[in-house]
Order: C-alpha cells, then sequence, then structure tokens
C-alpha cells in the first residue's frame, strides 16, 4: 500500500508541457528559404540605400571652421584670451541658391559633453523649477554648486556652466552693403525638454525667484535674461540652453543653433557673399578643441548622412552576393532535401 | 539503564532498541524499514537467546544487564555490541549485531506490543516484547531459500529454532537451527549448523562454484563441475551445495571459535572470517542448483543501442565467467562475430600475465593499426569485433603495482590499450570493490572519458559512487544502487530514452544555455567598453540605469529560460530510432573551444557593428529627426542618451533574433516569450520614457525612446544593424549545413521532407554521412565508456 500511494505521489502530471509533447512549429533554416530571402533582403536594401545616398547627395552642406588658429584667420585675434567682447567676421560666399530651410549649427570638436562627472553636474529638481533647490543646490553639482561667497548656484553644474556663449550674426553682401539673415530661435530643442522637462519656478517676474543665488560662474548674463528680444525664452527654458543640455553623445558634435525659415530667405540662401558676425567669448584652445558653424538643409531621412546610404548598399549587396554563394553552394554540393 | 518501552503492531520504534524477546516462541520478529530505505519487505530480527523467554512485563523488569557497544556510525546496516545477563550472580555475556537491532523509524508489522528502553548514548539497555503473526518473507540470501521446493521437498518455516521441512510423504521433518553462518562477498557461501530430530548434527554450505570446490573432499565432483559449467554456458546463475557431519565434539570447537568471535568488539568482522573460514572445510558436494536469472526486457536492444550511440559498454559482474558471456551474448554485447579475447586466470596460468598482456595487444593493433576507429561500428561489419573477457583475479595481477620487471608497471597501460580496441569488455567474478576500481580506471585513462555505471544491487553502489554519472535502477534487490545513484530508473530499458533522448537534448539546450549567456553579455557589454575610448574614459554608462539592469532579467532571460526547457532539434522517435545521432554531440563536442570561440567571435562582431554603427551615424553628421512628432520641419539633436538607446534596441532585438534562428521547436510558448520579450522592452522604454518619475532625481531618459522612434533614420538603422549582425550566423548556418553537415542536420533536413513522418517509413541510415565527408566530425568510435553491470 504504501508503495503504491508513493508512485502515485511522485508520478509527474501527464500534461502535453511536463511530457515535453507540445505541439510545435519545427522551421529550418533551409536553403529554399534563405536564397530566395536573401535576394529580397539584399534588393529592398539596395533600393533603401540608393535612395538614401541620393537623398544625402542632395544635401547640402556648408562647414566653416572660426576658431582662429591660424594667424590669418578673422578670428585669430580674438583668441587671446585677454579680450573682452571680442567680434570677428567671417566671410563666406555660395555659388548656387542654398535651398531653405536652411539649419544654422554650431560644432565643437574633441569637446567631451559625455564626460561622466561633466554629464552628471547637474540638478533635474532645480531644472524642473523647484525653489528648494535654488537655496540649496544638489551634492551632484559640485563643484558648481556655491560660489566663494556660500551663495547657490542656478542653474548649477559643470553643464551649465559650460554652456556656449558665441552668438552669431549672419549678413549677406548686397551692394556693398550688410542685409541682415533673420535667424528663427525657436524650437530648435526638443518639444518635451521646453513644455515639461524643464520648468522656471511659477514667479513673477522670473527675476525674484533668482534672489539670493548667482549666475553660474562662466556665464556673462543671469539665467532670467538669456534671450532679452524675447521674455518667454529665459530662464531654464531658454532654447539655446536646452540645446546646450542635451549633452552630445562623442566627442566631436554639432548643435542647432538657429533656423532660417522667414523673411526673404525663406526659400534658402542665393548665391552671394556673405559675412558671419562672431561674438567670440567661448574658449576651446586650451583644451585643444575647436569651433566651426555649419549651414545645412535637410530631407525626408534628416540632415546629410552618406554612411546610411551606403551601408545600405553594402549590406543589400551582401544579401545578394551570399545568396549567389550558397546557390553555388547548393548547386554543387545538392541539398540533402534534392536527393 | 534506560526505560522499558512497549510498542505495538504497526507503531514504529521511537529509537534504537535491542530486541530482548518477542511472543513467538523462537525469539524472532519481523521488521519493515520502509520508512529508512524504502525497502518494503519484512526483514527477520533475532532475540538475545538469553532473553528471549521473557514474556510478561514482570518477568522484563527482573532481567539486570548491561549492554556495551561501539560508538553510533553511519552505515545503516552495520552493529557491533555485547549484552552481560546477570543471572544468579552469573554473568554471561552474548553478542549483539545488526540482527538484533531495530532501528528507530522502522515499523513493527503485526505484533500486538513491545516494551523497549529508551538508551543513553552508548549504554542502553533495552527490552522489546514481541507478538507475531507474520508471513515467512524468503530472501535470496537468507536461510530459507537453502532448500529448493522440488525433488519433493518443501521448506514449511522456521518455528521456534527449528525448521520444517515437508517430505515426500508429506511428513514433516524438524531440524533445529543452531548456527547461521551469514553471507558475504568475499567468501561468497554461506552455512547453516542444525540438528536433525535424530540428534545427528550437519553444517550445509551453499556458495559460488569456486568459493565451494575448493573446500570440497569428497562427493561427485568432476560431475557436478561439467553439470555447474554447462549450465553457465546457458546463462544460468549456479550455486552449489555441501555438508558435513559434525560430531558433538567438532560443535563444540565450533561454537567456541565462533561466540569468541562473535563477542569481540573491534574487528569482529575480521575474527569471523577467519572463524567461517576454519569451519567450512572438509566438505562433501551435495550438487548444485542453477537459477534462470532472466534478463530484462529489451536489454539487448539497449545495449545494442548504447553501442550504435557510440558508447563503450562493459559489463561488470560477480557471475561466472561463463554464465557472463551467455548472458553477454543474449544480451548483443558479443555478436556472433565478435572475436572474444580472453585474460582469464585459466589463460594466465599457461603463460605469464605478460605474455597474455602482449599477445593480445599485438592481436588487436594489427587489426586496427591501419585504420582510424572513427567509423560507425554498426555498419563496418567488414572489420573484426573485439570482445574482452576479464576475470576478478586477473584483473587484481593488472592492477598490482609492478614487482618483477620495469615492463610490469605498464600492464595498466596495456590492458587499457586493448580495452580501447574492444568494443565490448566483459568483466566477470568481480568483488564489488573492483567494479569500483575499473571505473577508476577507466575514468584516470589519457583520453578521459565520462563514464556511467548502472547497476541495481548494493555490490554496484561503490561503482555507481565512482562514475561521473551514477544509475541505479528500482530493482526487487533493495534500494541501496537507487539510494546511492544519480538518477534512478524502473527498468534498464529506460536508460536508451534517458541517454539518446533526453541525455541529447539536455545536452543541446544546456550548451545553447551557456553559450548563449556568454554570446549576449559579450554583445552587451562589449559596446560599453568600445565607448569609453569615445568619452575620455570616464566611465560613462552607455546604458541608462534601467536598461543595464533588467537587460538580463527581463528582456533576454525569458527566451533562453524556455529554449533551454523545450527545444527539441530532432524529434523524440528520431532519436531514439537512431542511436548514432548521439555521435554528433560526443566528446562535448558543443562546449569545446571551436564553438565557444564563434560564439565570443559572433558576439564581438555583433558588438562592433551595433556600436560602430550608431557611432557614425552619430559623429560628425547631423543624424537628426524630422520631428513630425512635435513641431515640423524641425531638426533636433539626438544626444548621449538616444545613442545609448538606439544601440541598446539593436542589440536586445539582434540576441533575441539569433536565439529565435537557433530554435527549432517552436511551440506556443516560444512564440509568447520570444515576441513577448521583444513587446515588453518596447512597452517598458515608452513607459519609462514617458513618464517623469517622480521617485528618479534625474529624468534623463525622459522622451528619449519615443523620440528616437519619431526619426526615420533611426528606424532604418535599427534595421539595417538588425541585419548586418545576423547576416554571417544566418550565411554560416546555411552553408556549413550544406558543406559538412552533420547526421542530425541531415535528418533534420529529410524529417522536413517527410513533414515529421520520417521516423515511420525511412531507412535512416541511408542518410548517414558518408565517412569522407565526416572529416570535420567530431564523433569518434570511443566517447564514452559506460561501464554497466548486469
Amino acid at each position: 500500500m504504501v508503495k503504491q500511494e508513493k508512485e502515485s505521489a511522485n508520478r509527474p502530471d501527464n500534461t502535453a508541457f511536463t511530457q515535453q509533447r507540445l505541439p510545435a512549429w519545427q522551421p529550418m533554416l533551409s536553403a529554399g528559404i534563405v536564397i530566395p530571402g536573401f535576394v529580397l533582403i539584399g534588393l529592398a536594401f539596395i533600393g533603401i540605400g540608393v535612395a538614401l545616398f541620393v537623398t544625402s547627395r542632395g544635401i547640402q552642406v556648408l562647414e566653416i571652421d572660426y576658431t582662429g588658429v591660424e594667424q590669418n584667420s578673422p578670428c585669430f585675434p580674438c583668441t587671446d584670451e585677454n579680450r573682452k567682447n571680442c567680434v570677428c567676421n567671417v566671410t563666406f560666399s555660395i555659388d548656387t541658391l542654398f535651398e531653405g530651410p536652411v539649419f544654422f549649427y554650431y560644432g565643437l570638436s574633441n569637446y567631451f559633453q559625455n564626460y561622466r562627472r561633466y554629464g552628471v553636474s547637474k540638478d533635474d529638481y532645480q531644472l524642473s523649477g523647484d525653489l528648494d533647490y535654488f537655496k540649496a543646490p544638489s551634492d551632484s553639482c559640485s563643484p558648481y554648486e556655491y560660489d566663494k561667497n556660500n551663495k547657490p548656484i542656478v542653474p548649477c553644474g559643470s553643464v551649465a556652466n559650460s554652456m556656449f556663449n558665441d552668438t552669431f550674426k549672419l549678413f549677406q553682401i548686397v551692394n556693398g552693403a550688410k542685409k541682415q539673415v533673420s535667424l528663427d530661435g525657436k524650437g530648435i530643442a526638443w518639444w518635451t525638454d521646453y513644455n515639461i522637462k524643464y520648468r522656471n519656478p511659477s514667479v513673477t517676474p522670473l527675476k525674484t525667484a533668482f534672489n539670493g543665488t548667482v549666475k553660474p560662474l562662466f556665464w556673462s548674463k543671469p539665467a532670467y535674461e538669456l534671450d532679452p528680444s524675447d521674455p518667454a525664452n529665459n530662464g531654464f527654458i531658454n532654447q539655446d540652453f536646452l540645446v546646450w543640455m542635451r549633452r552630445a553623445a562623442l566627442p566631436n558634435f554639432r548643435k542647432l543653433y538657429r533656423r532660417i525659415t522667414d523673411g526673404d530667405y525663406a526659400e534658402g540662401l542665393p548665391a552671394g557673399n556673405y559675412t558671419l558676425e562672431v561674438s567670440y567669448n567661448y574658449p576651446v584652445l586650451s583644451f585643444e578643441g575647436r569651433k566651426k558653424v555649419v549651414f545645412s538643409n535637410v530631407s525626408w531621412m534628416g540632415g546629410k548622412n552618406e554612411f546610411l546610404g551606403i551601408a545600405y548598399l553594402v549590406i543589400g549587396s551582401m544579401c545578394v552576393f551570399m545568396s549567389i554563394v550558397m546557390l553555388i553552394v547548393y548547386a554543387k554540393f545538392k541539398f540533402p532535401e534534392e536527393d | 539503564v534506560g526505560d522499558v518501552v512497549l510498542v505495538k503492531e504497526d507503531e514504529s520504534f521511537p529509537c534504537d532498541l535491542i530486541l530482548l524477546s518477542s511472543s513467538r516462541d523462537d525469539g524472532t520478529c519481523y521488521v519493515t524499514t520502509a520508512s529508512l530505505d524504502g525497502e518494503s519487505s519484512h526483514k527477520t530480527y533475532y532475540a538475545v537467546q538469553d532473553t528471549k523467554a521473557y514474556y510478561t512485563e514482570q518477568e522484563v523488569d527482573s532481567i539486570h544487564a548491561t549492554i556495551e557497544c561501539e560508538q553510533p556510525q553511519p552505515d545503516l546496516y552495520k552493529f557491533v555490541g555485547r549484552i552481560n545477563i546477570y543471572m544468579d550472580n552469573e554473568a554471561v555475556a552474548r553478542p549483539l549485531g545488526s540482527e538484533n537491532l531495530l532501528l528507530r523509524g522502522a515499523t513493527l508489522k503485526n505484533t500486538e506490543y513491545i516494551y523497549a528502553l529508551q538508551s543513553n548514548k552508548n549504554v542502553f539497555l533495552l527490552i522489546t516484547l514481541l507478538t507475531f503473526s507474520t508471513i515467512l518473507i524468503l530472501s535470496w540470501s537468507g536461510v530459507p531459500d537453502f532448500w529448493p521446493s522440488w525433488l519433493g521437498f518443501t521448506y514449511l518455516r522456521l518455528k521456534d529454532s527449528h525448521m520444517e521441512i515437508l517430505n515426500r510423504e508429506d511428513e514433516i521433518e524438524r531440524f533445529e537451527l543452531l548456527e547461521v553462518l551469514t553471507f558475504d562477498s568475499v567468501r561468497r557461501r554461506m552455512s547453516v549448523i542444525v540438528r536433525s530430530s535424530t540428534g545427528e548434527l550437519y553444517l550445509f554450505c551453499k556458495g559460488a562454484d569456486s568459493s565451494i570446490f575448493p573446500r570440497v573432499i569428497s562427493g561427485k565432483v568432476d560431475q557436478v563441475r561439467a553439470r555447474v559449467e554447462h549450465n553457465a554456458v546457458e546463462g544460468l546463475r549456479t550455486l552449489c551445495v555441501a555438508y558435513r557431519p559434525l560430531s558433538p565434539e567438532q560443535y563444540q570447537e565450533v561454537c567456541h571459535l565462533l561466540s569468541g568471535a562473535k563477542l569481540a568488539l573491534q574487528d569482529r568482522d575480521k575474527r569471523l572470517a577467519e572463524a567461517y573460514d576454519l569451519i567450512e572445510k572438509d566438505l562433501i558436494l551435495l550438487g548444485a542448483t542453477a537459477v534462470e536469472d532472466r534478463l530484462q526486457e529489451k536489454a539487448a536492444d539497449t545495449i545494442e543501442s548504447l553501442h550504435k550511440a557510440g558508447m563503450k559498454v562493459w559489463v561488470l559482474t560477480g557471475d561466472k565467467m561463463e554464465t557472463a558471456a551467455a548472458t553477454c551474448y543474449a544480451s548483443k554485447l558479443f555478436r556472433r562475430n565478435t572475436q572474444i579475447l580472453e585474460l582469464t586466470t585459466k589463460r594466465t596460468e599457461e603463460q605469464s600475465l605478460h605474455d597474455v598482456l602482449f599477445d593480445l595487444s599485438r592481436t588487436v593493433l594489427r587489426q586496427h593499426g591501419g585504420m582510424t576507429r572513427d567509423t560507425f561500428s554498426g555498419l563496418s561489419g567488414d572489420c573484426t569485433d573485439y570482445g574482452l573477457i576479464i576475470d576478478g583475479a586477473t584483473l587484481s595481477a593488472v592492477m598490482r603495482p609492478g614487482q618483477e620487471d620495469s615492463n610490469s608497471g605498464n600492464y595498466k597501460e596495456i590492458f587499457l590499450e586493448i580495452c580501447r580496441n574492444c568494443s565490448a569488455v566483459l568483466c566477470c567474478r568481480m568483488a564489488p570493490l573492483q567494479k569500483a576500481q575499473i571505473v577508476k580506471l577507466i575514468k584516470a585513462s589519457k583520453e578521459h572519458p565520462i563514464t556511467l555505471a548502472i547497476g541495481d544491487g548494493a555490490n554496484d553502489v561503490s561503482m555507481i559512487l565512482e562514475a561521473h554519472v551514477g544509475i541505479g535502477i528500482m530493482g526487487k534487490e533493495g534500494r541501496q544502487a537507487v539510494r546511492n545513484s544519480d538518477y534512478a530508473i524502473p527498468k534498464f530499458k529506460h536508460l536508451k530514452k534517458m541517454l539518446l533522448v533526453h541525455g541529447h537534448y539536455y545536452y543541446i539546450r544546456i550548451s545553447e544555455l551557456v553559450q548563449y549567456f556568454f554570446y549576449k553579455n559579450v554583445c552587451f557589454i562589449f559596446p560599453q567598453f568600445l565607448y569609453q575610448f569615445f568619452c575620455g574614459f570616464s566611465q560613462q554608462p552607455l546604458y541608462d540605469t534601467a536598461y543595464l539592469t533588467l537587460y538580463n532579467i527581463s528582456f533576454t532571460s525569458l527566451p533562453i529560460l524556455l529554449y533551454s526547457l523545450i527545444e527539441q532539434h530532432i524529434n523524440m522517435d528520431i532519436l531514439k530510432k537512431d542511436p548514432s545521432l548521439y555521435r554528433d554531440i560526443a566528446k562535448n563536442c558543443l562546449l569545446r573551444w571551436p564553438i565557444f570561440i564563434y560564439w565570443t567571435v559572433l558576439g564581438v562582431y555583433d558588438a562592433i557593428v551595433m556600436f560602430f554603427g550608431a557611432y557614425f551615424l552619430f559623429d560628425n553628421t547631423t543624424f537628426t529627426s524630422n520631428g513630425q512628432l512635435m513641431t515640423t520641419n524641425t531638426q533636433m539633436m539626438f544626444g548621449n542618451w538616444t545613442f545609448g538607446t538606439l544601440v541598446f534596441t539593436v542589440l536586445v532585438f539582434t540576441v533575441t533574433f539569433k536565439l529565435a534562428l537557433d530554435t527549432h521547436y517552436w511551440t506556443w510558448i516560444n512564440h509568447f516569450v520570444i515576441w513577448g520579450s521583444l513587446i515588453f522592452f518596447v512597452v517598458f522604454s515608452l513607459l519609462w520614457g514617458g513618464i517623469i518619475w517622480p521617485f528618479l532625481n534625474y529624468q534623463r531618459m525622459y522622451y528619449v525612446f519615443m523620440q528616437m522612434l519619431s526619426s526615420g533614420p533611426a528606424w532604418l538603422s535599427i534595421i539595417l544593424l538588425i541585419t548586418a549582425s545576423l547576416l554571417p550566423d544566418v550565411v554560416k548556418k546555411v552553408i556549413w549545413r550544406a558543406l559538412w553537415p552533420t547526421t542530425t542536420e541531415r535528418i533534420q533536413n529529410a524529417d522536413k521532407l517527410y513533414k515529421g513522418q520520417l521516423s515511420e517509413f525511412t531507412p535512416l541510415a541511408s542518410l548517414h554521412a558518408p565517412l569522407k565527408a565526416s572529416g570535420h566530425r567530431r564523433g569518434s568510435g570511443n566517447q564514452r565508456n559506460a561501464p554497466n553491470p548486469r
């Protein structure tokens, strides 16, 4: 009796799962599926690649390095650190119409915005407008947490402190006279950053919220005066600030500065000579950095990027090539199912 | 010193007890130890001779005695002690053995009540009172089966120390049972001393022929010997029976010898053996019995399958050589065309062991010298099959450390070399420890084979423990083997499915599990490593903490778990039908360096594709979105978290698809976990980035995933990078399958063609790779030695 009870107690459940009898689909990577599959994928990829490549080719890009390393370059005088409020003019010409809308970037090289300790040096509570953190910023901002008088820095931290502060004005030379190209600085940052993630304290005027705090050490203007022309574009929701606060992934990067979308230049920049007036504030030579401006237009697939198109072409051709190789192997060695 | 314990019928003993008396006149009782070792048979225990007459409480109370015994020890079946009973101011010492000891937890069967004493640690006194009305269970090595029930004599029972036997005239003859010289595997015999009703004293001895014949002085020795050998050749298990009349003086001497040995507290076993040796001599041969010990069902089929699977089967048995050889033929271990090599005492008596060994090795090497053994033994009928038979005595000579000349040290090596070239080896007349010795020898040989031992008896335990894999068969011979095994099976034939089906499946599964884990973590962490070159070695994480945490436990865990539970690369029936498929996974071929390196290289390649794919899309280009989600015609920059998320998305999809490509058996659960994991990843990412999480002091993932998905180029690059990562593995699979298919793959292809009906009507042999093409095949003839006792 005991033995029988024990046996039935130990008997495993007689289910399809425990007995490994579940119905199953048993696919296999046979040549009959893989070769046509590869041809199809290859052709599709080649198609996409060609489209991407052609589109990318159609995108115009103009890059101008204005760091001023060379003695004869227009911004060379501004590289002297003792000069304040230095302005230099970079001239360039455009041969054919630079089709609009034109996007205007600044670019930095050898600049490690992805450095870990740099990246954590900010206070998200402060940047979301929490006044408690105006008085006592988070430790993560150290050493840009308090100034030497022990006053809290707002916005605190390395990222904010190092905000790019060169400004640009673009002029077209028309009959020897300078005609300013209007630049649109709205909507260059993420919508969610502007509307949700970053918030100014709900205090009017904004300036009063910053009582008892100091501006970041390297800033020339406090956060609530970043854009004198537009009161709504100040504080933590200043578009340039938002663009800067989104850290670049790699040490050579571009960030969107302005768009050229309205006025006379909505259709693009016509052929002709241009002057870029740079107010040169941002030092980069101490770390072998470079600064540049980039003008570019975009397509359905974004900015100029030949890599993606070429990669598609390469992978697509490899698929086709491999399918040919497999076909040869198939013909020569006979797959067993053909026996 | 202790309490008297009363135990009633069907009660279990509350502590270890010494049986003093039972209600039965003969002072025996029956006990089941099912709860201790699972043996449900009733075992006989004996009361101490001098106390078995005390039946009532008062009488028991009057006993004055002390007990000495050794410290407790782990072996359940060993007990050595002594009881001193003081009667009329005179101490009588009696031996106590395991036959007097009732173990705690065992159950008294069919008993009214007992008394017992709760005992102290190692001095205890115990009084038991038992009542019996139970049946007698015959036991192979017990007394009762001494008498065959044919020839007109029937053994009835043991009653009051008297064995009752019904003779041909239906009269009961009574023999008083005086002494039992118990069986052990060294002596290989047992004896009883009885007094017939007419007062004559006899010693009856039964045992293996080899242990009886040397002690026989008269009887029809030659006739019986011939008969025994004839029976053995037919595969019957033989026993010889002999007797010796004892004079009263001789009996006194015997009693003296035995009680002296039995009372010894030290070396009792040794002294008993010496005493037995002195007593069991000058025997007169009575005759022999033969019992047919049937092979378990499908034993031959199982052994044949193991052979075809490339395993070497060794049979280790205590039987006579002839019996064992007959069994081996019956179980197809030896075939008709197998050439038998004998390495037995008979031969070594004629030649020296040295010469025999060299002779044999020359014989086998001549045959196998020129050719590889990498063939399907089942198919290559033209080459000679060798089978080796060795007996225990010769084996111990082979194993003995060298003494005569320098060569003798190599005997082991030569022996192993011979064994390597034999398709089957039979070791007979093995003592239990020798079985373990053989397993050890094989394990230590230079190929380091994996050994599996299977057996059902207590004498297989040492071997089961020694082998890599020990399997016990649940049988009538007790549960010793099962209790010491790694796996227990009810029948020998189950070994086939266990090894060829489940063993194969589990090997495939575990190797994929191990390698895939390495692979997916190389894919995961190598981009992080590469990223350090681009972030000033600042330990900047590439992936968000949530991704780092959940990658292994959520996003990529269930698909591989389910794979390692239910993958079946070939149908169960085919695996069972074609044992040679086992050769595809022999010698641990799926977990060797080349495969491991392939997986690692694949992981590194995938990581490089993912990282640099994303890198070139970000670096120096405006990898930007149209931002249609937010405002039209806006270009927005992607930051470092978008970069990491892009790599991570490609990563999760790639490693999951890689597993999907490896899965041959898609049940609904596989679909559920594979697609479910991917969906979970997407849903989690949407949720994780969709909310400002109040408990987090950073919001770095906020809308990152959605922003990425709003970008056309991001979609295009995800698709591209996944394809590029998987491409080489798919090509490798297809080309390898065409150029160097394993038998497994051929059968998979064919099975596909026949839509799963393959096993029913295809001769699988036709699908086996021709020998030439199997150059890459890892399998070889002797991957796995499976000593296999009978």
